[in-house]
């Protein structure tokens, strides 16, 4: 292919060149990159690689297995949106899918969740609840069995949800951060950014050329 | 967030960071908990290390390193690098035609944790690691700052 992972073609430590001895050898190759985009029509091939094992290259995606850690939830959920990559910013404009991305997330899989496990709508307006909960409580009465209503009475101890998730949740976007490489695995699967410390700091954070808004450190400089 | 210096958000992977229980822990100060190890070997870990906030994965205390193979000595030359520094190591080489002695170095290039302050002319004790960059393949353990002893001139030669 050309690309070779060799360290022949490189000086020495010592700033010296070093005269190439030998041909490029197959285990040294390398491929072209997967540039994968978010795109509807998902597109996975699999390429044979040394050793006759496969590698699960993704060309196109558009969903991943996210993980909401601090509540422990995993759920298949839609990409929406690249929105930062600390490495390129050629790589959000193109909404190209890699690890350690900072992604848009679908919102609505981990809202069903949390309504099962703890009872509460999150990320509705409070107008709205106050009009429909009497209703909404009646029918959900009737419909779940006491020892269901019990569960969620004890979950509600330990429930507290961060302001800057439920704002998350209020626009149906979670911040999330791809952790798989989706160019080896044919996935793109991550976790959700519920870190608070993480969440402070890009939200404090605001000025940046992206729409969203989401920026770690103040001295990103180059244009997009 | 003094620690947060590059564009991705650093952190060390095997510490959760919004974990609800996060309350417990060596209680630095604030929410987070720290992940710290014993490299073995007798070398005792910094309080730096484990009472510090930075965020080093080549760091062998709080980072993805291990220290397996050569444990090594020599003293530091150069620290103009970013978290790493240049070694050299004096030895002696025998000569049998004239049955002397005749004086060689070598210089290596070992990373250096944020948890030691390391000057030129300090002494040092590096372990080996994996690769950690083109010429990286040690990490420093312990530094012997050069006040310890009668404090040499850099160019004075020291045998290790």
């Amino acid at each position: 292919m050309g690309i070779s992972r060799d360290s022949t073609h490189k000086r020495r430590a010592t700033g010296g060149k070093k005269k190439s001895w030998r041909k490029k050898r197959k285990y040294e190759l390398g491929r072209q990159g997967a540039m994968t985009k978010l795109s509807s029509n998902k597109t996975v091939r699999r390429i044979r690689v040394r050793g006759g094992n496969s590698k699960f290259r993704a060309l196109r995606l558009d969903t991943g297995n996210f993980s909401w850690g601090s509540e422990a939830v995993t759920r298949k959920s839609r990409i929406l949106d690249v929105v930062y990559n600390a490495s390129n910013n050629e790589l959000v404009r193109t909404q190209t899918l890699v690890k350690n991305a900072i992604i848009q997330v679908d919102a609505a899989p981990f809202r069903t969740w949390y309504s099962q496990h703890y009872g509460v709508e999150i990320g509705k307006k409070k107008k709205v609840v106050k009009k429909d909960t009497e209703e909404t409580e009646a029918a959900e009465e009737t419909k779940k069995s006491k020892h269901v209503e019990a569960k969620i009475a004890k979950r509600q101890q330990g429930q507290k949800l961060d302001s800057h998730l439920e704002d998350q949740f209020a626009s149906g976007r979670l911040l999330a951060c791809i952790s798989s490489r989706p160019g080896q695995c044919g996935r793109s699967d991550g976790y959700v950014h519920a870190e608070d410390l993480l969440l402070d700091y890009s939200s404090h954070e605001t000025q940046s050329y992206i729409s969203c808004g989401i920026i770690f450190y103040p001295s990103v400089n180059e244009d997009v | 967030m003094a620690e947060q210096t590059e564009k991705s958000f650093l952190k060390q992977p095997k510490v959760f960071l919004s974990s609800k229980a996060s309350a417990r822990g060596k209680a630095p100060g604030k929410a987070g908990t720290r992940f710290w190890k014993n490299v073995g070997l007798g070398f005792k870990t910094p309080r730096e290390a484990i009472e510090g906030t930075y965020i080093d994965k080549k760091c062998p205390f709080t980072g993805d390193v291990s220290i397996r193979g050569r444990i090594l000595t020599g003293t530091v030359n150069c620290t103009k690098m970013t978290r790493t520094i240049t070694i050299r190591r004096d030895y002696l080489h025998f000569v049998r035609k004239y049955q002397r002695y005749e004086k060689r170095h070598s210089n290596l290039a070992a990373h250096v944790s944020p948890a030691f302050r390391v000057k030129e002319g300090d002494k040092v004790i590096v372990g080996q690691c994996r690769p950690l960059s083109k010429t990286v393949r040690f990490n420093v353990l312990k530094v012997i700052p050069m006040g310890a002893s009668d404090g040499g001139n850099k160019k004075v030669f020291t045998a290790v």
